[in-house]
């Protein structure tokens, strides 16, 4: 009997523990992707400020009340704006901050490419020597073996 | 033509650098604090908070704010905080000479050290309600104190103001919002 009883509360520790460190695992992930909004380039994780230790509070209630990483990071948003997601969400209004980069690095092997391609027009082949250009050539070549 | 174009392109370093310089002049001229958020909260209802009582002063809910006579403030300060200490004059004579009704939060701080400094300075507050966690004033999407709310009548929130309302803010800013509301509904 002592035995079972032993087991069970064995078991209710190790899936206790089991869930805290999910619940850890969620918290840590949701902390790195917030800013803190003390200091703005820091994460939550990275933070001691003051707010940031209350939002890492807020943050862990929530997880541990069973609530999904978008519906935190929404509860979040909707008080402190999208600012304070430190990763921007994919939207329309964000399009050129992701596309951006993109963008330019075409542009650039595209102003690269029309570069290249007109270098490579330009180079004219040498004309033929004239017969008398061809005459004059022999001349010096004689002369100097001589 | 194909010189002209060379011509252009020899140009294309100051013409980056000119464009550098309107975007950086932008900012020098306007002076905008980049770090200063704006709200979310803007034309939308006051979030509901919920505050614990000072001892010996009115506390204040949502209730108070909907449907009210006239514009109100909403000003989270604490007895920690230098930079409210610094507004307090400007928040006394706005309570005194211009009848706005403040409301104040008093956030995470000792209740005790919160009533000695309304009793030293004095007290603009029409009520106050204490967020001792600091939990209530992220509804409200508080990121450092002080910070000041405009509320309409309805119970809105028009305009925030992060650090401490200064001469210039109060009458070059809180005060021409503050008319404006109350001329909407004559």
């Amino acid at each position: 009997m002592t035995t079972i009883i032993k087991f069970i509360f064995c078991f209710f520790i190790i899936s206790n523990s089991v869930l805290a460190d999910t619940n850890n695992k969620a918290a840590y992930e949701l902390y790195k992707e917030l800013r803190c909004l003390v200091c703005q380039n820091q994460s939550l994780l990275e933070s001691n400020a003051p707010l940031a230790l209350d939002l890492k509070k807020v943050v862990m209630d929530k997880i541990e009340l069973g609530q999904s990483k978008n519906e935190i990071k929404k509860f979040l948003v909707d008080r402190y704006g999208e600012f304070i997601l430190l990763k921007p969400k994919y939207s329309i209004q964000n399009i050129l901050l992701w596309l951006g980069p993109i963008l330019f690095l075409l542009i650039g092997f595209f102003v690269t490419f029309v570069f290249l391609r007109k270098q490579s027009m330009y180079k004219e082949e040498p004309l033929p020597l004239t017969n008398e250009e061809e005459n004059s050539l022999k001349k010096i070549l004689d002369n100097n073996v001589s | 033509m194909k010189n002209k174009l060379k011509y252009f392109y020899s140009y294309t370093p100051l013409i980056v650098f000119l464009i550098l310089v309107l975007f950086f002049a932008r900012q020098l001229i306007l002076k905008e604090d980049p770090s200063e958020l704006p709200s979310v909260l803007i034309d939308e209802k006051f979030p509901s908070i919920i505050l614990s009582e000072l001892v010996g002063y009115k506390v204040f809910s949502n209730k108070n704010l909907i449907n009210a006579n006239g514009p109100s403030l909403v000003n989270i300060w604490s007895s920690w905080c230098v930079p409210c200490k610094v507004e307090h004059e400007y928040l006394m004579s706005m309570s005194n000479n211009y009848n706005i009704i403040i409301y104040g939060i008093n956030y995470k701080d000792n209740k005790e050290d919160a009533l000695k400094v309304l009793d030293l300075n004095g007290n603009p507050f029409y009520a106050i309600g204490a967020d001792q966690d600091g939990m209530q004033s992220i509804n409200l999407g508080v990121y450092g104190v002080p910070e000041t709310f405009i509320i309409d009548r309805d119970g809105n929130i028009r305009y925030r103001h992060v650090g401490p309302i200064l001469e210039y803010d109060m009458e070059k800013i809180i005060l021409p919002i503050i008319n404006k509301i109350k001329q909407e509904r004559l």
